[in-house]
């Protein structure tokens, strides 16, 4: 099984306050991770540096086997691999189409084929007839799910998700719960925050634990089968 | 009070006659003020952005700077500009001096500050989750800054309002750049500013009232593109 993430040696800090500190991580491709840990222990800020979306303050990420250079729009490129989604995800305004449809237009995919994989991703999240509706007159769960159409359409290698189960009701818990545990059977790599040991169960997988932004047992890779 | 009442009424009646001379002030007013509006918006929201967005050395003196330029007098730039522009300026042979394009430009020089600090309020106002959003979902630097700018579009209005506000209503530019000349660079405000020391009182009165209507009027027409 491929390498999907290897880090090596970082460190983040805000301001005076090192936020994590890893010394090795590996992440195998196609399998579905939990990432756990109490508050403040930095799960939040390593999902935003998988998802390229801030560089480490020091130390080295490899994606693929390739080392990530934050410059010369590398990590934009790779920004479009992998697909953050938050614990309270953003909608734009607009309709839930446009939402949907966000990523496809970035990367110039138009016409019939947007059209087609914004019909498909909303149907797997049981929204298919909400295409036309206001984004921001969705509930809570709602809105949970149409993120998570708009990260689906765009078919990441990574989905990283940052307690999507959290604060939502029970039938879109399971039904988000069953989008997600049929990612890695697709080849995606699932990172998962959860702070819940049934969502643990049911998921199965295996889990990453971040203490005080070190990784626990420390210093040690993850065994990559 | 009876001189007021007496003025309006007349003012009232010199709107109904509308003389070409009004039109002519009117037509100009609303043709620098736009122009220079459009250009306070072209420099001023990128700088509102930059400064809302972007973090470098000397950031909060930078903003003071720019809040200070909000309450610039109009004097001020018309001083200013007029020393470029004037015979012996560094600009004066391109001989804009006295032109609608020199009120332009005094008129871009106070709109942009008030554009750029509206959308850095905007900016610092926007949520958070703006931008890690859409560059998640892989969109370029661009992009993303587009798909900001329109979270953020009735900010982004409501500081081109404003801009236009500030260009329309001021007197020092215009007097001091387009020297008030009948038919040309004769704005409204600068008509109030002449009419009013002929003791035209209530021609200066009625073009006060034309003012405000027009500024009301802007105001409604881009409220209705907040309201789609």
């Amino acid at each position: 099984m491929r390498e999907i993430y290897r880090l090596h040696s970082i460190r983040h800090r805000y301001g005076a306050a090192t936020v994590l500190d890893i010394d090795g991580l590996a992440i195998a491709e196609g399998r579905l991770y939990h990432l756990t840990g109490a508050n403040g222990a930095g799960k939040s800020t390593l999902l935003n540096l998988l998802a390229f979306l801030v560089p480490p303050t020091s130390g080295e990420i490899l994606y693929t086997g390739e080392r990530v250079e934050w410059k010369n729009g590398s990590a934009e490129t790779l920004r479009r691999k992998v697909t953050l989604l938050h614990q309270s995800p953003y909608l734009f305004g607009g309709t839930v189409h446009d939402n949907v449809a966000f990523g496809l237009a970035a990367r110039g995919i138009r016409g019939e084929e947007r059209q087609r994989i914004v019909r498909r991703a909303l149907s797997a999240v049981s929204l298919q007839k909400f295409g036309g509706r206001k984004a921001r007159e969705l509930s809570g769960g709602e809105t949970q799910r149409v993120a998570m159409a708009r990260a689906l359409a765009l078919s990441p290698e990574v989905l990283l998700l940052d307690e999507p189960l959290a604060n939502i009701d029970r039938e879109t818990s399971i039904l988000l719960e069953t989008v997600i545990a049929s990612l890695p059977a697709r080849g995606t790599t699932v990172i998962l925050v959860t702070h819940d040991p049934d969502h643990r169960k049911r998921l199965n997988g295996e889990r990453i634990v971040l203490e005080k932004g070190r990784i626990v047992p420390p210093a040690s890779f993850l065994p990559v089968s | 009070m009876d001189f007021l009442f007496s003025s309006f009424a007349a003012a009232l009646r010199m709107i109904g006659d509308l003389s070409p001379d009004v039109v002519d002030a009117i037509g100009t007013s609303i043709y620098v003020s736009a122009v220079a509006t459009l250009f306070g918006a072209f420099f001023g929201i990128p700088l509102g952005l930059v400064m809302g967005l972007a973090e470098f050395p000397l950031k909060r003196f930078a903003i003071t700077v720019l809040n200070t330029l909000m309450a610039l007098p109009t004097v001020v730039v018309g001083l200013l500009v007029y020393g470029f522009l004037s015979r012996q300026g560094p600009l004066g042979t391109l001989g804009l001096l006295f032109t609608p394009t020199a009120i332009v430009i005094g008129g871009t020089l106070l709109a942009a500050p008030i554009v750029a600090n509206y959308a850095l309020a905007s900016v610092r106002g926007a949520d958070q989750r703006i931008l890690p959003t859409a560059l998640t979902l892989g969109a370029g630097r661009i992009r993303a800054m587009g798909a900001l700018v329109g979270e953020i579009r009735f900010g982004i209005l409501a500081a081109v309002i404003a801009g236009f506000g500030r260009v329309i209503s001021e007197v020092g530019v215009a007097m001091m750049l387009g020297g008030n000349i009948r038919g040309y660079t004769r704005t409204m405000t600068t008509a109030i500013a002449l009419e009013t020391s002929k003791g035209e009182f209530a021609f200066g009165m009625a073009l006060g009232i034309v003012l405000l209507s027009v500024a009301l009027l802007v105001n409604l027409f881009l409220h209705f593109f907040q309201q789609r």
